[in-house]
């Protein structure tokens, strides 16, 4: 919400923009080495908000609470953090939790601190047709949505996965810059807004669907199901829950 | 001799039905635990005995707490700590509000542990 606000108040430049969207920072993960084994068992019982089943997974779960994150303590050493909104936050919560296992006798360093993933998330408020796109972009996208109902778009350059739903809400991940990122949906928005669904298609199909769902037993006559069958599927699984 | 061992530690009985020894910190627990300590030091009850007492004592809590408790109580809070290790959970909560039945009651620190009830029945 906050980054909504900002957006909003601050003018995008749009040089680096050009779509006028910039894409919000939903999760960074990171991992640093603190090279010295650990006492996973001497950790979950000392610290404070830990977990540790090491029947199930063989680190602690930590958490703190600001910058609100998540920690995966390993005995290596070795630990991911995640969570957090920015690429500071997350290294600041990574030291964070190197400073508590110092604290409890580790002598813990912080190696090697990187930046594993970046995801990101932005919504371009028009509907997509998603067939259409994956048609025309097959050698980069996978469209089933009997499995899921979001396209997965594997771009090359960068290298980033964008999952774009028939909504206009797009998710990018595997960027290890958040540079990629925003290259990525500029890179994606002219496709979108070629894709961009017929706002007329949009009411018919809200008619349609709103009558299979009234009076699903009283539809007999041909005329309702044959509209019905030529509706596309994205209309129905989107604005199925419109009504 | 009586001293308690970890709060949730399992203690094998002949019949193999383990039982958590964490009701032994309650008032009654430490009552029973306080009483079978005099008789052991004056010599009324023999040592082994009162182990059994203690370990019959373990699992009828748990067996009274199962069956003839019916009452539900709702605990609400803000959770300060929590941790899980040792299949034991404890959590800490701040300002909770118990409530049962028809009456409630603020408590500023609450101390909750709880163990896994399934892990008894092998």
């Amino acid at each position: 919400m906050a980054d909504q606000v900002l957006e909003g108040s601050q003018p995008v430049d749009l040089s680096k923009h050009p779509s006028g969207i910039v894409p919000t920072l939903q999760n960074i993960v990171s991992t640093v080495n603190l090279d010295c084994k650990l006492d996973l068992k001497a950790i979950a019982l000392q610290a404070r908000n830990a977990e540790y089943n090491p029947k199930r997974f063989a680190a602690v779960i930590m958490r703190i609470r600001e910058p609100k994150t998540t920690a995966l303590i390993f005995a290596s050493g070795k630990m991911v953090c995640t969570g957090a909104k920015s690429e500071q936050q997350s290294k600041l919560a990574a030291r964070k939790y190197a400073r508590i296992i110092q604290k409890l006798g580790f002598p813990a360093k912080f190696k090697d601190f990187k930046i594993q993933n970046i995801v990101g998330s932005c919504d371009v408020k028009f509907p997509i047709r998603l067939e259409g796109l994956a048609y025309s972009h097959g050698a980069f996208s996978s469209y089933e949505p009997e499995l899921f109902p979001g396209l997965i778009y594997r771009m090359k350059q960068p290298k980033i996965v964008l999952l774009i739903f028939v909504s206009g809400k797009i998710v990018l991940t595997g960027a290890k810059v958040r540079d990629e990122t925003y290259t990525a949906f500029e890179n994606i928005y002219p496709v979108l807004t070629e894709f961009r669904k017929n706002q007329q298609c949009k009411h018919m199909a809200t008619h349609f669907v709103k009558a299979a769902f009234i009076l699903p037993f009283l539809i007999t006559n041909t005329k309702c199901v044959v509209l019905l069958q030529i509706l596309d599927m994205d209309e129905v699984v989107f604005y199925g829950d419109e009504i | 001799m009586l001293s308690e061992k970890t709060i949730a530690g399992l203690f094998f009985i002949e019949n193999r039905m383990a039982t958590f020894e964490l009701y032994r910190r309650s008032t009654i627990g430490m009552c029973l635990t306080e009483t079978l300590d005099e008789m052991v030091s004056s010599g009324v009850l023999g040592p082994e005995f009162a182990i059994q007492v203690l370990v019959q004592f373990d699992k009828s809590m748990a067996e009274a707490l199962d069956n003839q408790v019916k009452t539900k109580v709702s605990i609400k809070g803000h959770l300060h700590t929590y941790r899980f290790c040792d299949n034991v959970w404890t959590f800490i909560l701040q300002d909770a509000l118990f409530k049962y039945d028809e009456c409630q009651e603020n408590v500023g620190r609450v101390k909750i542990v709880a163990c896994d009830s399934k892990l008894l029945v092998q």
